[in-house]
């Protein structure tokens, strides 16, 4: 960590950013803020070193910036492979889009609605998730998204979930709470918690942080499971929000050209005299 | 008149800027024809603060369903800024059907606005160490806290005590909040 090319680091992110799309904050796309990201990646980097890496959704783009960081040599670890599940069209496209033009060979992304059932592959070593925070489901909607990083790894892995963490208000000590409790009812020990530590372009708390609190399991044996979707009601009437269930099976892309250039409607052109 | 403030009530509380252009008074008079030719106005809003979706139509409903409501309570600022002047032609409760705005109605330079009704000059402090944030990522933020610079509108809830030092907003302008509370706009895409 101390011989991290702080510059480096931080242009590599850059790129990442600039290839990230607009956050719809419908869907709780919240991106964290790029000194963080960059601290983040290289923490991620270092704990999947040599492992098999899912991400449960992912906008703030962590699973391109590890890859990222590793091809360009600005860190010497990583994880052997990354696959992204996420059921915004455009975050999928992003990761290949940047997968195909930097030649990270072991970067993928995949469609997918974590209340759908979850096809695998399940062979993962370790799942990360940055999940809706559950403000008003006292963190049903992280249960969820931690449930499908669990079957990733079939309940023998490693799991980082990145969630709120406040000193002064009650409602994420809440969510912490019963987030532990279900990561221990499902085999898993708390290994690890990073406390307040990562801002976002969150203007309704601009000062609330996250944590990064790392699950085990408790056995490394395979569990055999059968993935369900999930439409039990209590655990869905707020999960984007008070009131805000799931309506959206997917986000789909419409494609355009010139991806990332200023849209035409954004601005027009006023000429020099000639 | 401060009759909105009582334990428990929900107001929305956010700054209207006044210029050189509009005084307070043109700003009522021409939003109340809207709702005399329409039944309602649209105030518009940037921000995620008061997402529509996510924190006012929800915060809404909890009042509604009892048989209350909330109210917009405004402080009013001098203000150099002015809004782009593009008028949105659709609006959205759901931001997946859209309708478009009746033509007596002018909303603009915003994504957001609130659906209103008698809207009306009232002057009264605001005390914002007695509210907390109702609901959302803040829930449970002291008012007078979460109020700063950075934070200029909030969906609050008033408490039956202060906490900490007592600090006010003076209010300047009301306005009931109906039904369906809160809208996205936009302009029509072809
Ligand atoms: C919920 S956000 C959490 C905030 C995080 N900082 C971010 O913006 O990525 C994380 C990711 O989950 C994705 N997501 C939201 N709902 C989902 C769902 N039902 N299934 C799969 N992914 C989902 C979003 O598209 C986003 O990329």
């Amino acid at each position: 960590m101390a011989e991290l090319d702080l510059k480096s680091a931080i242009n590599a992110i850059s790129d990442v950013i600039e290839n990230r799309p607009r956050s719809l904050r419908e869907f709780d796309q919240i991106y964290m803020k790029a000194g963080d990201m960059v601290m983040q990646s290289e923490f991620v980097a270092r704990w999947s070193d040599g492992k098999r890496l899912s991400f449960i959704g992912d906008g703030d783009a962590i699973s391109v910036c590890v890859a990222y960081l590793k091809k360009r040599g600005i860190i010497n670890y990583g994880p052997s492979q990354i696959t992204v599940f996420d059921f915004d069209e455009r975050i999928v496209s992003a990761v290949k889009r940047f997968a195909d033009r930097e030649a990270l060979e072991n970067l993928g992304s995949e469609l997918y609605n974590c209340l759908d059932v979850f096809a695998g592959p399940n062979d993962f070593d370790c799942f990360y998730t940055n999940p809706p925070w559950g403000a008003s489901n006292d963190g049903e909607s992280v249960k969820v998204f931690m449930q499908r990083g669990m079957e990733a790894t079939s309940y023998r892995g490693e799991g980082m979930v990145v969630i709120a963490d406040d000193p002064d208000l009650t409602w994420p000590k809440r969510v912490l709470a019963k987030v532990q409790q279900f990561g221990i009812e499902n085999g898993f020990f708390v290994q690890k918690m990073m406390p307040w530590l990562h801002s976002y372009h969150l203007d309704d708390a601009p000062d609330l942080r996250s944590c990064n609190l790392i699950f085990k399991a408790v056995s490394d044996e395979v569990k055999i499971f059968d993935s369900s979707a999930i439409d039990a009601k209590d655990r869905l009437e707020n999960f984007y929000g008070k009131e805000n269930a799931p309506r959206v099976r997917y986000v789909r892309e419409k494609k355009t050209l010139g991806y990332g250039k200023a849209h035409d409607d954004e601005y027009s052109l006023e000429l020099l005299e000639s | 008149m401060g009759n909105l403030i009582v334990p428990g009530q929900g107001v929305l509380f956010m700054k209207v800027g006044t210029h050189a252009r509009e005084s307070l008074e043109d700003i009522i008079e021409r939003k109340t024809r809207e709702i005399e030719e329409s039944s309602f106005a649209l105030w518009g809003y940037g921000g995620s603060t008061c997402h529509p979706q996510t924190m006012v139509q929800p915060f809404a409903r909890d009042y509604h369903r009892q048989g209350g409501r909330i109210y917009l309570v405004m402080e009013p600022m001098e203000s150099k800024h002015f809004a782009e002047p593009v008028r949105a032609d659709e609006l959205s409760v759901d931001g997946i059907k859209w309708e478009p705005i009746p033509k007596p109605i002018n909303v603009k330079g915003s994504r957001y606005a609130l659906v209103i009704q008698n809207l009306r000059k009232e002057e009264f402090d605001l005390p914002l160490d007695r509210t907390e944030v109702a609901l959302g990522n803040s829930m449970g933020a002291p008012g007078g806290k979460y109020i700063n610079g950075r934070v200029d509108k909030a969906c609050l809830r008033i408490l039956d005590e202060h906490h900490g030092p007592d600090r006010r907003v003076h209010i300047g302008l009301v306005a009931d909040i109906v039904e369906p509370f809160a809208v996205y706009v936009r302009n029509k895409i072809d």
